[in-house]
């Protein structure tokens, strides 16, 4: 192919989605090379492509606005998610951390069990021990909609733990809603 | 050694568990085999059960118990979990970046439990002599390796001389000073003992490497003040890995093993050696050089993937985002316990991977799904009619048309049925076209189209004259 279709055919996967090394190494090697006009097309639109090297991802988000500029409208959408699948997701980041410091080589993997456990803690207190395996199993699910848990091949309930969730679940992210769950907790503890 | 010392370890360390353990004899036998004997390194759990799956059917089918159950009766993956468990400790169990399966790895503690047991065999004789000679040849490096005095090392190298001529006069004058075969034994005994110790540490630096990483990751988390300050402590501390002493141990021992020229005087070595009457020596000796080569080869693997991931960790963005995230999980689980009982309605708000494009003319209009005819009336007969066609059948290698399609497309893409047989011709009939819409594998998905036909030509099996004709819808494989 040759370069300008390249190109093309990289920023039509970044748009499709995120873009892993290992699963799509054409597109990484076109991002290496010719990341500078890959970026420029997507800067005239206030779209930001953030390529993670060590990690192997590369994805876009929205670029932050310039002082004294009128922003531009959102391309990159942001969605709200429930407080199930949002609990789920801040508890798997600080499993990414723990298994980072304590030197993990490869990935992390859980097992349904295991996610379980760690979210029973949660939940309110309920003899309904099935519907609680249901819940976490639906999160799951949806978890793995988003993107951030991958289902081991041959396994029926082994997930990996997707890095990208450090990009998507970033301090920011998180920061709001330590905040908005902290107003929430304030408000219920204040009207008992 | 003191008790509280003593008691700590026999509850505590895993080589001091294994000799207590019930399965004892099992797990040394198999695990010491498979890893140690074979000098292997990580391994997928799927082989190792398979070896391990075989070593229990021929021990349950060899020992008889009073109630007539099999001795081990567990399956073999319920084994290697126990094992892998971290209140055993035999063996280290995670996922490789590479593949999606689990692998397994024998740690040191069970090297030391193994070596132990196999001293514990009568040893012919006790190796002396040579012993005695290493032992006085180490001092002696170490004395004039730190000597800075030019004056002695001359005495000392001059001595060496001397020594040296006296030989070469006596071997001139024709006598020939051999070693005799008790000599020989006793330093080709401490040869092996040596060997067998070296590839059994290997197995002990890696996890002294492992150990270092851990260490300083723990340091690098737990850092209160500023990064230069972490910087300079983990510089100055010699805790990074390769400048510790095990590193420089390492590095040493890897870059004299691996010239050219040392590998071919040990291959002369031990080829000689070996051809020698006065030793019996195993198979496994000629090639322990190999041996430690790939022992070193792993081991210096694990590092290089270590310092990596430790260079990684140290990363600005890395350390300070981490930090941050702790801190605020934190808070995130505190809050979250206080409204355990009324969960709030809103959570997160993530951002859409990529970009949404809805194209509304792109989507094709209403076309009709194409009508399969069914003929399902046929007039009963009275004719009599051969059965034995009915049971004749035929055998379809699926795995070997599952090769045929591997060998045509490559990973990711897709092609017609009529393609891949055009590349291999149907041997086996209208039984082949069926075993190719049959299946079903991870790899390969088969996709039938309604809207159109493909032809399928094959030579009749039974009548290769004859060439038959199939019609059925347009068949896509994909490969995933």
């Amino acid at each position: 192919m040759s370069d300008e279709r390249e190109v093309a055919s990289a920023i039509i996967r970044l748009m499709q989605g995120v873009i892993y090394r290992e699963a799509d190494e054409d597109t990484w090697c076109t991002l290496e090379r010719a990341g500078a006009s890959v970026r420029d097309h997507f800067a005239t639109i206030g779209v930001d492509v953030a390529i993670d090297e060590d990690e192997g991802y590369a994805y876009l988000r929205t670029k932050p606005d310039e002082e004294g500029e009128d922003p531009l409208p959102r391309l990159v959408r942001r969605r709200s998610l429930t407080y199930p699948v949002s609990l789920l997701l801040v508890l798997l980041r600080k499993r990414l951390v723990e298994f980072e410091t304590a030197g993990g080589e490869g990935r992390l993997v859980l097992t349904t069990d295991q996610i379980t456990e760690m979210l029973r803690l949660f939940q309110a207190e309920s003899t309904n021990d099935a519907r609680i395996v249901d819940n976490v199993e639906t999160t799951v699910k949806k978890a793995a909609e988003l993107g951030f848990l991958r289902l081991l091949r041959g396994h029926s309930d082994h997930w990996e733990v997707r890095r990208i969730l450090k990009a998507y679940v970033d301090a920011q992210t998180l920061a709001d809603f330590a905040s908005r769950l902290r107003e929430y907790a304030g408000a219920v503890a204040a009207g008992d | 050694m003191e008790y509280e010392a003593i008691d700590a370890l026999r509850e505590r360390h895993a080589a001091w568990r294994l000799l207590r353990a019930g399965n004892a004899s099992l797990i040394l036998s198999f695990l010491g085999h498979f890893f140690v004997e074979g000098n292997r390194g990580a391994c997928a759990a799927s082989e190792l059960g398979a070896a391990l799956d075989d070593h229990l059917y021929s021990l349950n089918a060899a020992i008889h118990t009073e109630s007539g159950e099999s001795r081990y009766p567990k399956p073999p993956k319920a084994y290697l979990e126990d094992w892998a468990a971290p209140d055993a400790g035999y063996l280290r169990r995670f996922y490789p970046a590479g593949g999606d399966e689990v692998h397994y790895e024998v740690t040191p503690a069970f090297e030391k439990a193994y070596a132990w047991v196999e001293s514990l065999r009568a040893r012919p004789f006790v190796a002396t002599e040579s012993r005695l000679h290493t032992a006085v040849e180490l001092l002696r490096q170490i004395v004039h390796g730190t000597d800075t005095d030019p004056q002695r090392r001359l005495i000392e190298l001059r001595r060496r001389r001397d020594e040296i001529e006296a030989e070469i006069a006596v071997v001139e004058s024709g006598e020939l000073p051999l070693l005799a075969p008790a000599s020989v034994r006793d330093r080709f005994q401490q040869f092996t003992t040596t060997a067998r110790e070296l590839l059994s540490d290997f197995r002990e630096v890696e996890e002294n490497f492992r150990r270092l990483d851990r260490a300083a990751r723990e340091r690098i988390a737990t850092w209160e003040g500023s990064k230069g300050e972490l910087l300079n402590e983990l510089v100055g501390s010699r805790s990074e890995i390769t400048d510790s002493d095990q590193g420089h141990s390492f590095q040493a021992f890897y870059d004299f093993l691996l010239s050219a020229s040392r590998q071919q005087e040990l291959t002369d070595l031990l080829d000689r050696v070996t051809g020698l009457d006065a030793i019996d020596a195993d198979r496994r000796v000629k090639g322990v050089h190999h041996e430690w080569s790939e022992a070193a080869e792993r081991a210096q693997r694990t590092v290089r993937q270590i310092s990596e991931q430790l260079r990684r960790f140290l990363d600005d963005q890395v350390w300070l985002e981490n930090r941050r995230v702790l801190d605020l999980v934190r808070d995130v689980e505190s809050a979250a316990l206080a409204v355990r009982d009324n969960p709030p309605a809103h959570g997160l708000a993530v951002d859409e991977p990529g970009i949404t494009i809805s194209l509304p003319f792109e989507r094709p209009l209403y076309t009709s799904p194409a009508a399969a005819e069914v003929e399902s009336l046929i007039p009963p007969t009275v004719a009599e009619v051969d059965s034995d066609v009915l049971f004749a059948q035929k055998f379809i290698d699926q795995a070997r048309l599952m090769d045929n399609i591997r060998a045509v497309l490559p990973a990711g893409s897709a092609a017609f049925l009529s393609d891949i047989v055009s590349m291999y011709p149907i041997e086996h009939g209208a039984a082949e076209i069926v075993g190719y819409l049959a299946l079903a594998d991870d790899e390969v998905d088969i996709e039938m189209d309604d809207s159109d036909v493909t032809i399928l030509d094959y030579t009749n099996p039974e009548n290769p004259e004859n060439t038959k004709r199939a019609r059925l819808p347009k068949v896509t494989v994909k490969r995933r």
